[in-house]
Formats: C-alpha cells, structure tokens, sequence
C-alpha cells in the first residue's frame, strides 16, 4: 500500500516513537513535578544591609576585579518579590550586572504588617528610598547612584528623582513604567470610580489583600492560566520548560499585599486623577513633576506588555525633563523583557551598553 | 520530515495557541464594561467583607483549638527573619573586626574591588 502524497512512513514512525516516549515521559516526570520542590530562586550571594518596615536592602557581592564607580540601586515593584531579577544563574539579571563589572544593591519588599496598613505613599517616596539612597553611599562610598525602577518600582524612582532633582541620582533606567494609567484600560475599568469604593475596601481590609491583587493581574488575560498548564502538561518531558515554567509561576503567584493607605493613594492620585501625566503629582506636599528630572534616562518597554501597555507606557520619554534620554522598544511581554530568555539577548546587554559609560 | 502543517503536535499547540488569544480577547472586551465593573465590585466588595468576618471566625476558632493562626505563624516567621538580620549584623561586625579567615568570599571584611572599571570602546563589545 502507498502513502498518501506529502507523507513519508518513515517519518510517521519516527514521530509515533516519539510520541510514545513523550508520553512515557509525562507520567514519570508528571509524578516527579508534584513530589519535588522549584529550583531555588535568588541565590546570588548577598547582604542584608538594612530591613525596616516592608523596605528590605541588599547588597549583591561583587565578582568582578574591578567595578564602575557608581553603584546601582534596584527599586522593585511594590507588588512582587525581587528574585524576577535573580532567578537562577545564567538567567539572573543580578549575576549579569555583576558579571560586567557593577556594584549592585536591591530594595526589595516584605508584605506589610497588618498594623502596617497605615504606610503611606510619603514613607515610600520620602523615606524608604531616600533612606536606601543613603545607606548605598555610605556602603559605597560613592556619592553618585543610579536607580533602577521596574514598573511600579519605576514610579516610585521617578516620583523620587523628581522631588530629589538635585541629586544624587546620577543616571535612571525604567523597565515597563506606566505614567498614563489611563490607558491601563482594564485595571482602569476594574477602579471605575463609579463603582470601586477603595474606602470601603481598605477599612474593611486593612492592606489590600494579595488575593485581590493576583486576580486582577490574571483577569488581564483569564485564558493564559489553563493554557499555560495544558503547554506543561504536553512539554513536561521537557526539563529546561519545566524549570522556566516553575520559575515564572512561582515568582507570578507570590504576589504581596499592598499598605492600606499606599493602595489608597495609587487609586486616588493616579489611577483616578492620572496626576503623574497630568503633571499634579504631590507627595507630602511635595511637587513630583516629570519635567524636573535632569538625568540621564534610559526607559525600556515591551512590545507585547499587557499589564503596562505601550500607550500608558510611552509619556515618559516625552514628559521628562532630561536631555540625555532614550526609549528602547524590545519584544516581549511585561515580564519576559526584564527576565525572560529574550532579556539575555536584548535588553541586558543594550542596558550595559548604556550604562557603562555613564557609570564611571 | 513530515510537513509541518500535517504534524499533530503542531496543530494541537497552535489551536491551543489560538483558543488561549480568541478567549483573552473576547474576555477583554467584555471586563472593559463598566457594567462589568459594577457588577466585579459589587460582588468583590461584598466577599472582602465576607472574607474578613470568616478570618476574624476562624481566627477565634484557631484560639479555641489552641492552634497558632497564619497571622501568628507570619509574625513567628517575620521574628525569625528579623534574628536572621540582626546574626547578620552581628557577623559584619564581627568581620569587620577581626578580619579573619571566616569571612565568606567577597563579602564584609574583605576589601572590595576598586571602582576603576572603565566602559570597553565600542569594537570590544560583545
């Protein structure tokens, strides 16, 4: 008998073999995917330099011969844990930095404390990194530091660099920071003012619960979580796809409440007031304009970012106040552009390119 | 080799590709309502408050069982991380002064590189 036109039977029984051991595959290391724990996450060797509140300060051991002279301070999203940037190495963004020669600190956060709830936008702005700020100069020695926020993270540097504009942030790089959070739509609808009475919310609550937080991070795309679990259960022979699925799902779930009051500013100030691109930002008093923010700045967003998309993302470039300043577009979703295996191609080393120079 | 377009394994990954985008998008417009809003914070509100009164319960119940509740364990857990931080300052201090050979590689107390890096030009760039 003749094979239909297009089919080689030789192939066939390659691929059924194939299939077949797949399949074997499956049920073993299916097995072995719920009786064995994730690979072990932010292992870069560090240092605690200081813990107050929710504000934790790392300093990454350096392992090059030789350093750039101004330190980096890493400011994380206030919603999720900072190992995203040190997964497991050869996939750390930390390692890498350390690697080309930077001397690398990380303010990290805790979950709030119930009695914590009180914490407000000002403690973050005006105290936690200023106080970090602080402590890296004089862990350094160094006067100079440059910051880098990632999304949220990326807010808070900026509402910083705004109202400390005379120093000592030397350069400022963005990942993913959103300054239209109107063009945030859905987590825009989700805080419809008509209907999200955060006041009732957080007096019931306290923090604002990280259950809340997650969904609403999910409802972005309700689809991705099942079809992210039918992908491992068909790639789970596959130990490389196991180990990155089990990375990022941790990191994705482990997701942190948020301060009562902190929330409760977030909601009023910019997701209903848009006050940072409206150019009214306040905090304490304090004016938080784009515009004031002199240094050099690099702002790298992704293409595909449905948490902080392009049009929320993009006001940046074009508000602040510097001279020396660039936007890189790279492929990648909200997270596979600062982590992913696309970060090591694209980001990691155009941001060392950037940075090296403005780093002596 | 087998025309990719005939492969099984091909056409299930892509129509699940698919499935997961037509899903997204249609769930996407319909969460852009603000009838949706209304109707999401009507019921989230409704099950914070819910969920609170269930913790504070079980909370309660927890004490009756003379059982720890998870704030109990989360506060246990914030104390051992806070004597983890202070053994850490602690061991710094220590370093710092002795200076001896305990100190781990590149860590307190042992001199740090110098801060003379300088950018590769452009051609050393990898």
């Amino acid at each position: 008998m003749n094979a239909p036109a297009g089919l080689d039977l030789a192939s066939i029984s390659e691929r059924v073999q194939s299939e077949v051991q797949r399949a074997i595959q499956r049920s073993i290391k299916g097995v072995e995917y719920f009786s064995s724990s994730g690979p072990s996450l932010g292992s870069t060797p560090k240092d605690i330099l200081a813990v107050r509140g929710t504000m934790n300060l790392y300093h990454y051991r350096p392992v090059a011969d030789e350093i750039y002279r101004v330190p980096i301070l890493i400011v994380m999203a206030t919603t999720n844990r900072g190992y995203i940037l040190d997964m497991v190495p050869g996939q750390s963004f930390i390692e890498f930095l350390l690697k080309r020669g930077y001397d690398v600190y990380m303010l990290d956060w805790t979950a709030p404390k119930p009695e914590e709830k009180s914490l407000r936008m000002e403690d973050y702005v005006l105290d936690f990194i200023p106080d970090c700020i602080r402590r890296v100069q004089q862990d350094s020695g160094e006067h100079d530091v440059t910051v880098i926020g990632y999304c949220f993270g990326g807010v808070l540097s900026l509402l910083y660099g705004s109202i400390f504009h005379d120093g000592p942030m030397k350069n400022l790089i963005c990942f993913t920071t959103p300054i239209d959070f109107r063009e945030m739509k859905l987590f825009s609808n989700f805080s419809d003012r008509r209907y999200f009475d955060v006041d009732r919310l957080i007096d019931t609550t306290g923090n604002m619960p990280p259950e809340l937080i997650l969904q609403s991070f999910e409802m972005l795309r309700p689809g991705s979580r099942v079809a992210g679990q039918v992908q491992l259960w068909d790639n789970i022979w596959n130990d490389e796809y196991v180990k990155a699925y089990r990375m990022m799902d941790r990191w994705g779930t482990d997701t942190l409440p948020l301060a009562g009051e902190y929330f409760r500013a977030i909601t009023k100030d910019l997701m209903w007031d848009n006050k940072l691109y409206n150019d009214t930002m306040t905090v304490g008093g304090r004016e938080a304009k784009l515009a004031n923010i002199k240094v050099p700045i690099l702002h790298a967003v992704a293409e595909h970012d449905h948490i902080v998309p392009y049009d929320a993302a993009k006001h940046l470039i074009v508000k602040i106040g510097s001279s020396d300043k660039e936007e890189v577009v790279l492929k990648g979703g909200h997270v596979s552009v600062v982590a992913g295996a696309n970060a090591i191609k694209r980001l990691w080393p155009k941001l060392d390119s950037w940075l090296g120079k403005r780093s002596t | 080799m087998a025309d990719k377009g005939n492969d099984p394994a091909v056409i299930w990954q892509t129509m699940i590709g698919e499935m997961e985008k037509g899903f997204n998008s249609f769930a996407n417009q319909a969460m852009g309502s603000p009838e949706f809003s209304k109707m999401m914070n009507q019921v989230g509100g409704a099950s914070a408050g819910a969920q609170k009164q269930l913790g504070e319960l079980m909370e309660k119940y927890l004490l009756a069982m003379n059982l720890p509740s998870r704030a109990q364990m989360v506060g246990m857990a914030e104390r051992l991380q806070a004597i983890e931080g202070q053994l850490n300052e602690i061991k710094a201090l220590l370093h710092q002064v002795h200076h001896n050979s305990l100190a781990p590689e590149g860590g307190y107390g042992t001199p740090r590189p110098p801060r003379t890096r300088r950018p590769p030009s452009e051609g050393e760039q990898k």
